[in-house]
């Protein structure tokens, strides 16, 4: 395979970036056969001719396509290139993924909801079969046949007459001056050669080798490092505080209020800006603030959750309202009414949050956006006084990796804060949150509770349930729902069973407490409550779980074929051992279907998840390996929060500060066997970012109670426990 | 401030800071190795492990004092072109998602499979429980361990 050459130009060019761009590297790397991984390149240095802002074809014959919205692990930055390529007609051992900045000429950059390769997939095949269609036109030029004698594959436009082909670089000079089609003719499945297929990462090998550039890991010339003393309580604001002290640490420059915004508040914080990380956490530790907590130091987790119990008493806005449910609960011969809770949760990415800005003294600037909505220019230049016209000429926002977002990056107070610094100071500032910061700060994950009740007859046939769901929501926090039901918080209850009498609510709980998008948003709690629940009526009912779904999901027949396939690749009929227990939950997510089947045993005095099978539809598949990592990344996510960490405050101040109190959970502690199966269709392109987890949680309680009788509505438990 | 040499991948580089700076921080800025990441700053996370003497340490936890004059190996110095057993299996298993956890999930497997090159499950357990990886990727992390103590032992894959 030949070298992505940099030629010594490009290296000068290079040479003269800064850090950030630097550590992208510059050499190729080849493992065996045809699975080559070409360099990564930075859109500053791409050459060639643009055929359009994602696709750029040089002399020498390089294939640049844009990766454009911010990869957080999720696959996208190779996702997007592989769908476009596909319909070019370009190979991917052919194409240099090549990472772009922030541009309106990209669209929409933001990331969350499992919503790019969902709202992408067809206008990047429009995309890449319209450039295609640019240059079979060339080529019909070129030669003087109709184009419907050319046909084009791996980046040469064949004619079909003779053998002559010719190349895409030695056409796109003349294809540049070629109006694009609106409407290309597109694919079909069956000819697909990219997409559905398990093409290798471009990022994976930087992220071997340590030279994935994440924006904890900007360097530019003269960096200053900065902390944030932050009140325990969140919004209090503060009294006093010893700037001398923290300026007389060696090496401290500067201390200033720093304001941060999480929806309608403005959360002040103390900064010390210092030469040094080291310095500026010494410097913080010498402020001795006062906070005035006054106001917020009544909240409490317990406090919390009896509020939202005691909200559950009382009826709410109907989601879903069939039959009369009233009536089959007063009715029924025997009844279940149990209540579900869950804690608030923190997103805890890998990489803390961190920015790095740099308000030049020109009124110029480049910022470092570890963000899944980095399109800051405007927002930005205004706060500059610079038009929205000149935003993307004088603001650079180079896109970083993200070391993990799930949700929590789609709000950019760490870059507020950071840009409040520099513009001060005008010196390039690197703000870092500590992971104490990350963990007490917030926003957080809902925290919820659903009263479950269900009217059985004298058979223990299911007359009737119900779902409340009691919760803060996160819209309501910057608009008014005027009497309406969030949209986002009845996510999860997707599984349409067949009862005579079905009610599903939802009751707003009001706190100040702030929360956010954390993956799959309520996905997770309602998934949880629903299909555990669906457990227990399902087994008072004296039925199999997984085919008591399967009987009652009539008007959802792409969930059942998924449970299907779940009972032939788990082996679910298979009689298990006295030390063992099993379990089952479907949720619809963000456009796509998963079931998890969990499988414990019960070894000496432990019980291991001794197994995972899970079975996805999201419709077609870009990259089946990566479908299936997310799937498996879901499980783990997942099980954190079902078995490990929760998030409590006591007198306003969270209780976890660390991974020693907050845990995650660790290799032993993971399942060793987890399959996951891929359902095959050609249905639009679901979400693969969040839908395998919503299930996971309730699969795993139901397979304690399988094992032990044990109903768990409660999280996290504790697993050893049972 | 005080003037430390230290020897990071068989390089040697004298830096100016505070004697109880983490080494972490001293790696990351002051000599520009950005690959050994922070993740807690407490050793609960493992981001931030590098070899110290051909052992794994949690360098968020170790002052910059202590350091000097021993041999350190970060995730860059594993190897110079990617071809370490360990790197050949993590892209051969497409580990990574987010990635940040990796450079120290990495340097932790490959001291494991240094001193012991057929660990046992139960012994990738042990080795690999201080690295976190919040994208959970710890199912393919310990087939990459085991594809790579295949190469190591087999010469081959």
């Amino acid at each position: 395979m030949e070298a992505n050459n940099i030629n010594r130009r490009k290296f000068m060019k290079l040479a003269g970036m800064s850090g950030a761009m630097l550590a992208i590297g510059f050499e190729t790397f080849a493992i065996e056969g045809p699975k080559v991984l070409k360099k990564l390149m930075a859109e500053d240095f791409v050459e060639g001719t643009p055929l359009n802002p994602f696709v750029v074809i040089a002399e020498d014959g390089t294939i640049s396509i844009m990766a454009t919205v911010p990869e957080l692990g999720q696959g996208i930055f190779q996702a997007i290139p592989a769908i476009i390529a596909e319909e070019l007609e370009v190979d991917m051992d052919q194409v240099t993924v090549v990472k772009s900045s922030a541009s309106r000429k990209y669209g929409r950059q933001s990331i969350g909801g499992s919503r790019s390769v969902r709202t992408m997939y067809q206008p990047m095949r429009k995309l890449g079969a319209a450039t295609k269609e640019v240059l079979i036109e060339a080529a019909s030029k070129k030669w003087g046949v109709a184009k419907s004698a050319l046909y084009a594959k791996s980046g040469k436009v064949h004619r079909t007459d003779t053998k002559d082909f010719v190349e895409y670089k030695d056409l796109v000079a003349t294809a540049a001056a070629i109006e694009v089609p609106k409407n290309p003719n597109l694919k079909t499945k069956k000819d697909f050669s990219i997409i559905g297929k398990e093409t290798v990462r471009t990022d994976i090998l930087s992220k071997v080798n340590g030279t994935a550039d994440y924006g904890i890991d900007a360097r530019p010339d003269g960096l200053l490092y900065a902390t944030i003393e932050r009140c325990p309580t969140l919004q209090g604001k503060p009294i006093s505080y010893d700037k001398e002290a923290a300026l007389s640490v060696q090496g401290v420059t500067d201390v200033m209020e720093v304001t941060r915004s999480v929806y309608k508040n403005k959360n002040t914080g103390i900064a010390v800006i210092a030469e040094t990380h080291y310095a500026a956490l010494e410097g913080r530790k010498k402020l001795n603030v006062k906070w005035d907590n006054a106001e917020f130091s009544k909240l409490n987790s317990e406090s919390y959750f009896r509020e939202m119990k005691e909200l559950a008493k009382k009826d709410h806005l109907n989601h879903k309202d069939q039959g009369n449910f009233n009536q089959s609960f007063a009715n029924a011969a025997s009844t279940l009414d149990v209540v579900y809770e869950q804690p608030h949760q923190s997103h805890s990415c890998m990489e803390p949050m961190n920015a790095t800005v740099h308000v030049k003294e020109d009124n110029t600037v480049e910022v470092w956006a570890p963000s899944q909505s980095p399109q800051v220019q405007r927002q930005f230049a205004r706060q500059l006084g610079i038009p929205d016209d000149q935003a993307e000429e004088k603001i650079k926002v180079h896109l970083p990796f993200l070391g993990g977002g799930f949700g929590r990056r789609s709000m950019n107070d760490p870059l507020e804060e950071c840009f409040q610094i520099s513009k001060e100071l005008r010196k390039p500032i690197k703000l870092i949150w500590t992971r104490e910061d990350d963990t007490t700060q917030g926003p957080f994950r809902q925290a919820t509770v659903h009263a479950m009740k269900a009217a059985f007859d004298d058979q223990d046939n299911p007359t009737g349930v119900q779902h409340k769901m009691i919760s803060e929501a996160i819209t309501t926090q910057f608009r008014p729902s005027n009497g309406k039901i969030p949209f986002e918080v009845m996510e999860g209850i997707s599984t349409h069973y067949d009862f005579d009498n079905y009610s599903i609510q939802y009751g707003e709980y009001n706190s100040q407490l702030p929360i956010h998008w954390w993956r799959s948003v309520f996905g997770s709690t309602n998934g949880f409550a629903h299909e555990a629940f669906i457990d227990e009526v399902a087994v008072k009912a004296k039925q199999d779980p997984l085919q008591f779904r399967i009987d009652r999901l009539n008007s959802e027949p792409r969930q059942v074929k998924v449970l299907e396939r779940l009972k032939k690749e788990a082996n679910w009929d298979k009689k298990l051992g006295a030390n063992e227990g099993k379990g089952v939950a479907i949720v619809e997510s963000f456009g796509s279907i998963v079931a998890h089947a969990v499988f414990l045993k019960r070894e000496g005095n432990q019980v291991i998840i001794s197994r995972v099978v899970s079975v996805v539809d999201c419709g077609i598949v870009i990259n089946p390996n990566q479908a299936k990592a997310q799937t498996e990344g879901n499980i783990i996510y997942g099980l954190t929060a079902a078995m490990k960490g929760a998030i409590t405050f006591k007198d306003g101040v969270a209780e976890q500060s660390n991974f020693h109190d907050y845990a995650i959970l660790r290799i032993n502690e993971a399942p060793r066997d987890i399959q996951v199966y891929l359902m095959e269709n050609d249905e639009n392109p679901g979400g693969m970012g969040e839908p395998g987890l919503p299930p996971i949680a309730p699969a795993l309680v139901n397979a304690v109670a399988d094992l032990t009788g044990k109903r768990i509505r409660k999280l996290p438990f504790d697993l050893q426990k049972v | 401030m005080a003037n430390f040499k230290l020897d990071i991948n068989n390089q040697s580089y004298e830096v100016e800071a505070e004697p109880q700076t983490p080494l972490l921080w001293v790696i990351r800025d002051e000599v520009g190795l950005t690959g050994t990441k922070y993740g807690c700053g407490i050793a609960q996370c493992g981001a931030c492990t590098i070899h110290l003497n051909g052992s794994p340490v949690r360098s968020c936890s170790i002052p910059v004092s202590a350091a000097s004059n021993q041999k350190l190996t970060t995730i860059e110095g594993l190897s110079e072109d990617n071809s370490h057993p360990v790197q050949k299996a993590w892209i051969d298993a497409q580990v990574p998602q987010c990635g940040y956890c990796q450079s120290g999930q990495i340097m932790s497997a490959a001291a494991l499979l240094d001193k012991n090159p057929k660990p046992t499950d139960s012994d990738i357990d042990t080795a690999m429980a201080g690295n976190i990886c919040r994208c959970g990727t710890y199912h393919r992390i310990r087939k990459a361990i085991h594809t790579a103590s295949n190469e190591m032992t087999n010469g081959s894959k």
